[in-house]
């Protein structure tokens, strides 16, 4: 049996990051392959290198086993590999007849009556695309790639956007599509379709190849495991580096799974808050005690006991009063710091990014958000912060409504929010560190309606200090600023705000290095223990297994749970929340 | 290389380009590169009567291109000079003749200015919100909108119940009546030039909005708003009102120039009284690229370009539309190599290429 697409030991580099490297599989016909990962595996690239998009930098690849070094989509489809793509490549003013007759002119019909024939899918070629429902326009995708009749196709991310019904459809094609004698590959996180599909799955973690194997030999919860990275045995020694944190809660809940991972944890994990100034051994000193069982108090304080406000009781009293007392006179409020109930959000194409969501948050504790990418946690960012009005709901700070309120009323109010898009959202790059950090107040600095520029970078240089920011100075533009640099100056401002309340961090930790991302979480830490109550979103769920008190995933616009992060089956649970593959 | 890539460069490597193009186009029409430019310079700085023509139409220049710049800072491009103009000359006519013969020029020319200010704020009030609150682009509104605020200074100049000046014979001349004596602005006083008070005017406006955008919170909030209109909005910045003031400011400058235009000899609103410098003023505001010196310096050169350029037409003979062709160039040399100057910048400083989102997410994971 003769594979169809075989990839050697591929790898591509981008600059100085190593995006993929050593990717070796191999693709039978008349079989489904899944490619698992979480985002950010390589998934996207590994597509990109077999659909023709970018160019191997090692390794090569073999179709039908003659070489294969496809210099364009165009030029893969020659070689008979189609491409469906995660975002929709229709062109919505056009009818479905005329999208498809951008791929072949004549003999359109025969050839569509032929796919119905052959794998079940029939599209209304008369409608406008952008008249179809989501799941249609799938299927256009399908068909489209369907008509230059290839041998592979590729599905990269195709049921993201897709109800139960679709799924159960789109599963349907892919294995009437194998069963041809072609192939399929689909690339997915979602571990709940695999199971139902895949004759073959191949697991990506950081880049490189963690696992895989015929779906007969590895159970899927042996993949769920190898995609979440927590079997130490499975990872060598440098990724567990890279990962930085992953390996804390590893050695926390498999403590029996290999001796000498705590001890490496521990390292990874206390070097970056070597300096003094940097209060990164917060999350270290939260961790030990669930690793070594010594120091039983640090964690019961600030962790198994949540709702009763921790370690400074005056802080908290203080922030509480500074909040009720900005938005109702009523005196000191005991229900949750912020509530959420039934908000909903919906794309313009009327499906729903957040569905009948529920979220409560108490100061002093960190709840955080799993899940993987797309199912709602970032539009519930968005409309916390106020950048998206949700189309029903509502969304409480204290005793205040502020659903539709400006980001101007919400951070007087006490909201501080981290927002997910750092670039776009959070800073201005074209601006100095100082002119970022104070921009929101700059009354501060204003004498005579002019802004005191001596004042504002020494208040600067001030906040530099104590975060350990490096940056040339209060000047310095801050897009010339790392990633994690940048990120503490948007952590240090946020934190700043004038009797915060609660503080809203949606992926703080994403592109840092492993000192930022300890550096960002011990700053999270003490902003919960001086009584904020703080939300993390996060793909990353070492991390918040870390930093959290309670986890919540968000899956399809809903929010399930609460796991309990001290939980020693939070992971599994977790994991299977995020991948459908709860019971 | 790096030296040669400096915007100052560039910008000047533009100009002599485009005057190198504007001498063969002259030399096409007929005339001797010499005799072309000795023209210009005659028309530019020839006498003092020419100079106070050119300082004039700079006032006019750089009152345009301040309020380009407001608007600019804040991500709004403001094409509607001309209309804002005219919308000023209008109120400015309509006040200046309406005034009784005797007022004073303190009482009169306030009024004039303020009501071409505020009818030039009118004017593009309408593209701002349409942009603040309905997202439509400024660039075609405030385009669109020229047309109808020539159109309407052409109606106002030949109706005699709105503007025109009585009409006593067939010769009476499509335009207002003059303005009263107190709306005329007073003239510096140099020896046979008509220079006014304008450019001492436009300087002081060029320096206020050189503070505004420098040293207050305001220009901040632009400088923000138009770098990420987001993280603008999440810093407390009222992304709407904001857009809507910078670009009525941007109508309410423009406005002052129109009213400075009729307020000035022959003291008449008449068909084609801006000149195109509603253009002339978003080119210099462009080209300056945020700083007020080179604003001045650009509106001085192009000033000066549009008063030679009369002259090369009576003198030389070449078409004085010669002069807009050379101005036209300077605006695609100077963006064409910009980018050009960016891309070289980009590329000697980083040899990698960064592209792709998923390369950043992968950044993320792998670190």
């Amino acid at each position: 049996m003769g594979a169809l697409l075989e990839l050697q030991g591929l790898g591509k580099r981008y600059g100085a990051v190593d995006a993929l490297h050593d990717v070796t599989l191999s693709v039978s016909a008349g079989t489904v392959h899944c490619v698992l990962g979480e985002n950010g595996a390589g998934k996207s690239t590994l597509c990109n290198l077999v659909n023709g998009g970018v160019r191997a930098t090692t390794g090569s690849m073999a179709v039908r086993e003659e070489a294969y070094t496809p210099g364009s989509p165009a030029d893969a489809l020659r070689r008979g590999v189609a491409m469906v793509h995660q975002h929709f490549s229709l062109i919505p003013t056009m009818t479905v007849q005329q999208n498809l007759q951008l791929v072949r002119r004549t003999g359109l019909r025969e050839r569509l009556d032929r796919i119905a024939d052959e794998f079940g899918l029939t599209v209304d070629t008369g409608r406008r695309v952008a008249d179809l429902p989501v799941g249609a326009r799938q299927k256009v995708e399908i068909v489209k790639a369907l008509v230059p009749d290839p041998d592979l196709v590729l599905l990269d991310e195709p049921t993201g956007v897709l109800d139960v019904a679709e799924i159960d459809a789109l599963i349907g094609t892919c294995q009437a599509i194998a069963g041809s004698g072609r192939a399929v590959v689909l690339v997915t996180h979602k571990l709940g379709e695999v199971s139902r599909v895949a004759d073959a799955a191949t697991v990506l973690r950081h880049g490189t190849v963690v696992g895989g194997g015929r779906l007969s030999e590895v159970p899927v919860p042996r993949l769920l495991s190898l995609m979440l990275g927590r079997d130490a045995a499975e990872i060598d020694a440098d990724t567990a580096g890279a990962v930085g944190l992953t390996p804390a809660p590893r050695a926390r809940f498999v403590p029996s799974a290999s001796p000498s991972v705590p001890e490496t944890t521990l390292t990874a994990r206390n070097v970056p808050p070597a300096s003094p100034s940097d209060p990164g051994t917060t999350p270290t000193a939260r961790n030990v005690p669930s690793a070594s069982p010594s120091d039983p108090a640090t964690t019961l304080t600030a962790r198994n006991v949540p709702s009763v406000p921790p370690a400074d009781p005056a802080t908290t009293l203080t922030a509480r009063n500074v909040r009720s007392g900005a938005s109702d006179a009523s005196g000191p409020t005991t229900g949750p710091a912020l509530s959420v109930r039934g908000l909903a959000v919906h794309h313009t194409d009327g499906t729903a990014a957040l569905d009948a969501a529920d979220l409560d948050l108490r100061a002093g504790e960190i709840t955080g958000i799993a899940g993987v990418e797309g199912n709602g946690q970032s539009e519930l960012v968005r409309v916390l912060s106020g950048a998206l009005r949700p189309s029903a709901g509502s969304v409480r700070l204290g005793d205040a409504d502020i659903t539709s309120a400006t980001p101007a009323v919400r951070t007087r109010l006490g909201l501080g929010v981290v927002p997910e898009d750092r670039h776009h959202e959070a800073m201005v790059g074209e601006l100095s560190v100082a002119e970022n950090l104070f921009l929101g107040d700059l009354a501060r600095f204003r004498r005579r309606g002019l802004v005191q520029r001596a004042a504002m970078d020494a208040a600067a240089t001030r906040v530099i200090e104590e975060y350990a920011i490096r940056a040339a100075g209060p000047r310095a533009e801050m897009r010339s600023l790392s990633g994690g640099n940048q990120q503490k100056v948007v952590l240090a401002r946020e934190l700043a705000i004038d009797g915060l309340s609660v503080l809203v961090a949606a992926q703080p930790t994403r592109g840092l290095d492993v000192g930022a991302v300890a550096s960002v979480l011990a700053r999270l830490r003490e902003a919960a223990d001086r009584g904020v109550a703080v939300l993390v979103v996060s793909s990353e769920v070492g991390e918040l297994l870390t930093v959290c008190d309670r986890i919540l995933v968000s899956y399809r616009g809903r929010l399930l749970g609460p796991v309990d992060a001290a939980d020693p089956t939070a992971a599994d649970r977790v994991g299977s929340l995020m991948t459908g593959t709860a019971a | 290389m790096s030296r040669l890539l400096h915007p100052a460069a560039v910008a000047a490597l533009a100009v002599a380009a485009a005057l190198i193009v504007g001498l063969l186009l002259a030399g096409l029409a007929g005339a001797d590169p010499l005799t072309t430019v000795s023209a210009l310079v005659e028309g530019m700085l020839g006498t003092p009567y020419a100079i106070g023509e050119s300082l004039n139409g700079v006032a006019v220049l750089m009152l345009v291109a301040a309020g380009f710049v407001i608007a600019y800072r804040a991500g709004l491009v403001n094409v509607g000079g001309e209309g804002q103009l005219c919308a000023g000359g209008i109120a400015a006519t309509a006040i200046g003749t309406g005034l009784p013969a005797g007022t004073p020029a303190f009482v009169a020319l306030p009024a004039v200015l303020v009501a071409a200010a505020a009818a030039g704020f009118a004017w593009a009030a309408v593209p701002a919100a349409l942009r603040a609150w309905r997202g439509t682009s400024e660039i075609i509104t405030t385009l669109l909108l020229n047309f109808v605020g020539l159109a309407l200074v052409t109606l106002m100049v030949h109706e005699e119940g709105l503007l025109r000046q009585p009409v006593t014979s067939s010769e009476t001349l499509p335009q207002s009546a003059p303005l009263v004596e107190g709306a005329h602005l007073p003239e510096l006083g140099l020896s046979r030039s008509p220079a006014t008070v304008g450019i001492v005017v436009a300087v002081v406006a060029l320096v206020a909005v050189g503070i505004l955008l420098r040293h207050t919170g305001t220009g901040l909030r632009l400088t923000a708003l138009g770098h990420a209109p987001e993280a603008a909005a999440r810093l407390g910045v009222p992304v709407a009102r904001t857009r809507f003031l910078a670009l009525g400011g941007a109508g309410a400058f423009a406005g002052v120039a129109g009213g400075m235009l009729v307020a000035t000899a022959p003291y008449v609103l008449a068909e084609g009284f801006t000149s195109g410098y509603g253009f002339s003023g978003l080119v210099v505001g462009l080209l300056a690229r945020g700083s007020m010196t080179a604003l001045a310096a650009v509106a001085v050169l192009l000033g000066f370009l549009v008063s030679g350029g009369i002259n090369l037409q009576l003198v030389a003979g070449v078409p004085a539309t010669t002069v807009s062709i050379v101005e036209s160039l300077i605006i695609l040399f100077i963006a064409g190599s910009a980018a050009w100057a960016a891309r070289r910048r980009a590329a000697l400083r980083a040899p990698a290429p960064r592209p792709a989102a998923t390369q950043a997410e992968t950044v993320g994971a792998e670190r």
